[in-house]
Formats: structure tokens, C-alpha cells, sequence
């Protein structure tokens, strides 16, 4: 009896770590443990195999790559806000001890301090929105958005690259960011010499941080007029 | 990822979350570069959504950004970022029916995956998946998508491991009822078990 009950207790733990076993991450002596039931418990070892197709499933689903540029960027502008309207938040505690206000000019403060604050929301809101009505809500195949004046390359970096790293493979390049990145991350690059763009467009496509890069304007060929 | 990879990983993270704490806004950019990819693969197991994805990924950096200097190295970094964002989610997906088809099976009892429409295992937990309670479906994705451990997922979600241990084994249950192919896989072997 006692048997049986410990018996039910190994199943019952052994069963609660099999989905660790299936992806690797047990501890040996969990992993060994595992590894001694199922060899005598067929209901587990049915378990195992069930959760190893539904581990399998999840792990090799598709998966949509997203890159990081565009939000990164809309983190940025808030934590902009955040900064520009902490000082003020901040000043509020000053001037009640310095000056010795009364609560009614406290109170007045911290509503000025909150109405600052939706107003900088507001007026964020209010650029985005007319940003939006100002683009077109559609986009056609043969409708791409307008070149950048001077652009001569587009260029899409790997998501990690530092700006230090882009900014030296530009400088090799002999490249300038005229705009961007867009919503999927290109920069439109033009170049900061006379050197041929196909050459600057050869070193971009060396380097592994690049992940695209194509020429968007033909050079002009020797002898043809300006 | 190699043991010395790893290690460089987790302390690379280290150095950038002490300097984000110091006020260092190209740490903070840094991390979020180092932790964007991952979160959003993670995510898009819940939304095809990308401004869903992206709220809550930068929801999750402005905590980092207002909190590093509480961490205290008591985890990992990489497991106190991921709890953020666990936590950043739940909240969103509590709160918004738009996330994905985020109904559980406790809201729809009576429903059932009918076998004659989705014939592959992938779309069976797909469904099945999108059915759970999202505590529980969290903790499976955190194992099989994420490949946390047990202590990390407990660690990640703020619970005890036997909750952890709980939620997974009613995912588990409730996986196999909706997911005849699989569950028909087990109870064949138990039959010829018995």
C-alpha cells in the first residue's frame, strides 16, 4: 500500500516535469529521475510523446520578423516627454518650501503641472494625427513614397547595429543618412564624395550588419552631359 | 548559444542596465535592441497586431527605463526584463478583447475544435491554444517557445513553482480535450496499457 501510494507520488511528480524534459531544461538528477519512471511507465512515456509533438509545434511555428528601428524611435519621443515634463513635475515641492505657499497655490501648481503635461500629450497626438492625414492611407506596388533628394542607396542594417558601427561603415562607404529609418527600417544614403556609388554599394554589401542594399539612381556614364 | 556566450550575454546586459539606471539613454537603446527581437516573436504567438506588439514592448522599456535602479541582482536581467514584459502583457491582454482570439475555454465551454476543419496538429493548437486561460498559455509559451525553465517561469511570473507546475498541467488537460489526434495518441497507448 505504501508502495503503491509512493509509486503514485513518482508519477505525479514525474509527470508535472515532463514538459522541461522535453525542452531541456531539467536538472541531471530531475532529467535522471525522469528518465528511470518512463522507462517502467508506459503512460508516461505516452505523455512524452504527446508533448514532444506539441513542444515541436511551438517551437518551430513561423514567426514574423519585426524590425526595431521605427519603435525604438517611438520610445524615444516618449521618453522625451517623460524628461521634458519631469523638471516641471519636480519644481513643484521647491517652491512650497522656499516661498511658503498656501495649499490653494499648491493645488494651482500641481493643475498647471497636469495641464502641461496633456498638452505635451496633446499636441503629440495632434502632429501624429495630421502626419496621418497628410500621408495617403494606401499604398500602391507602383506607388512608392518619394525619393529623398540627393539619395543614391537604400539600406536596411541588422536591428543590433550600434551607431557607432553604422556610422563607421557609412564613413567607409563615404556614405551620408539623407532620411530615415522608414517603418521597415530603410535609410536613404547619399554619397559625401565623388566616389562611384556602385563602389560605396560593393563595401555596404561586405559588411554582415548589412541587409540590404541597392542602388536607386543610375550614375552617369563618362562622357554623358551633366 | 555557448556557456561562454551566455556569459557574456548576461553580463553585457548587466553593465547595460547599471548604466540605464545612471541615466545612460543609449544603454536603454541598446537593451531594447538586444531584447526587441525576442519579445516580439514571443508576442506575435498571441497578436499578428504589430502596434499591439510594439505598445507593449516599449510599455515594457519604460519601466526598465524609470525602474533599473531597483533591480537588485536578485535574477537575472534578462529574466527581470521578460517579467516586465509578462506582466506588461497580461495587463494588455486582460484588458483589451482585441489581442488575438483571447477567449478561454471557460468562456466558451460548449465549443469544441471539430476535427473535419482543421486537420493538422499545427492548426488543432492553434485553436486549442488560443482557448486557454492566458496564465495558463503564457506558461507554455514561456516553456516551449521561450525555453525557460520551471524556476525561471516562476521567477518570471511572480508565483510559486507548484503554481507554475499547475497551471501547465491544466494547460496540458486541457490541450488534450480539444486536440483529439493528441489525445487519441495517449489514450490509444494507455489502452493497450491496460
Amino acid at each position: 500500500m505504501t508502495g503503491h501510494l509512493t509509486g503514485d507520488c513518482e508519477h505525479q511528480e514525474v509527470s508535472a516535469l515532463i514538459p522541461w524534459y522535453v525542452n531541456a531544461r531539467l536538472s541531471e538528477s530531475e532529467r535522471l529521475k525522469v528518465d528511470a519512471h518512463i522507462a517502467g511507465c508506459a503512460a508516461c512515456r505516452a505523455d512524452l510523446h504527446v508533448e514532444q509533438q506539441v513542444f515541436e509545434a511551438i517551437k518551430g511555428a513561423p514567426t514574423v520578423e519585426y524590425m526595431p528601428a521605427a519603435s525604438l524611435k517611438r520610445l524615444q519621443t516618449r521618453l522625451d516627454t517623460l524628461q521634458s515634463v519631469a523638471p516641471a513635475a519636480d519644481a513643484v515641492p521647491v517652491v512650497r518650501i522656499r516661498s511658503g505657499w498656501p495649499k490653494r497655490a499648491l493645488m494651482a501648481a500641481s493643475v498647471a503641472v497636469v495641464a502641461i503635461t496633456i498638452s505635451l500629450l496633446l499636441a503629440d497626438r495632434w502632429v501624429q494625427f495630421r502626419a496621418q492625414q497628410a500621408a495617403p492611407n494606401y499604398r500602391t506596388v507602383t506607388n512608392s513614397p518619394p525619393r529623398a533628394r540627393d539619395e543614391v542607396i537604400r539600406a536596411v542594417f541588422a536591428p543590433t547595429i550600434t551607431l557607432i558601427e553604422l556610422q563607421a561603415i557609412l564613413d567607409e562607404a563615404e556614405l551620408r543618412i539623407v532620411s530615415g529609418p522608414t517603418e521597415a527600417g530603410v535609410y536613404s544614403l547619399a554619397a559625401k564624395s565623388n566616389r562611384p556609388v556602385r563602389s560605396s554599394l560593393a563595401l555596404l554589401r561586405q559588411h554582415p550588419t548589412v541587409r540590404f542594399a541597392e542602388q536607386t539612381r543610375e550614375e552617369p556614364a563618362p562622357g554623358d552631359s551633366p | 548559444m555557448t556557456p561562454l556566450a551566455k556569459n557574456s550575454t548576461k553580463e553585457r546586459d548587466s553593465a547595460l542596465l547599471t548604466a540605464v539606471a545612471a541615466g545612460d539613454r543609449r544603454a536603454l537603446e541598446e537593451l531594447y535592441l538586444g531584447y526587441h527581437r525576442r519579445l516580439a516573436r514571443f508576442l506575435s504567438r498571441f497578436t499578428a497586431r504589430y502596434e499591439n506588439i510594439e505598445e507593449i514592448i516599449n510599455d515594457t522599456f519604460m519601466v526598465v527605463w524609470q525602474n533599473a535602479n531597483e533591480f537588485r541582482n536578485a535574477s537575472l536581467v534578462s529574466t527581470w526584463i521578460i517579467g516586465i514584459a509578462y506582466r506588461t502583457a497580461l495587463k494588455a491582454f486582460r484588458s483589451q478583447k482585441n489581442y488575438a482570439d483571447m477567449g478561454s475555454l471557460d468562456d466558451h465551454p460548449e465549443q469544441s475544435v471539430d476535427p473535419t476543419i482543421a486537420t493538422e496538429i499545427h492548426d488543432w493548437l492553434q485553436q486549442g491554444l488560443g482557448r486557454l486561460p492566458i496564465e495558463q498559455r503564457l506558461t507554455m509559451e514561456l516553456a516551449y517557445h521561450m525555453g525557460h525553465s520551471l524556476e525561471e517561469i516562476a521567477a518570471i511570473t511572480d508565483c510559486p513553482v507548484g503554481t507554475v507546475k499547475a497551471r501547465m498541467f491544466h494547460a496540458r488537460e486541457k490541450l488534450r480535450q480539444c486536440l483529439p489526434a493528441l489525445s487519441g495518441a495517449a489514450s490509444e497507448s494507455r489502452a493497450r496499457i491496460e
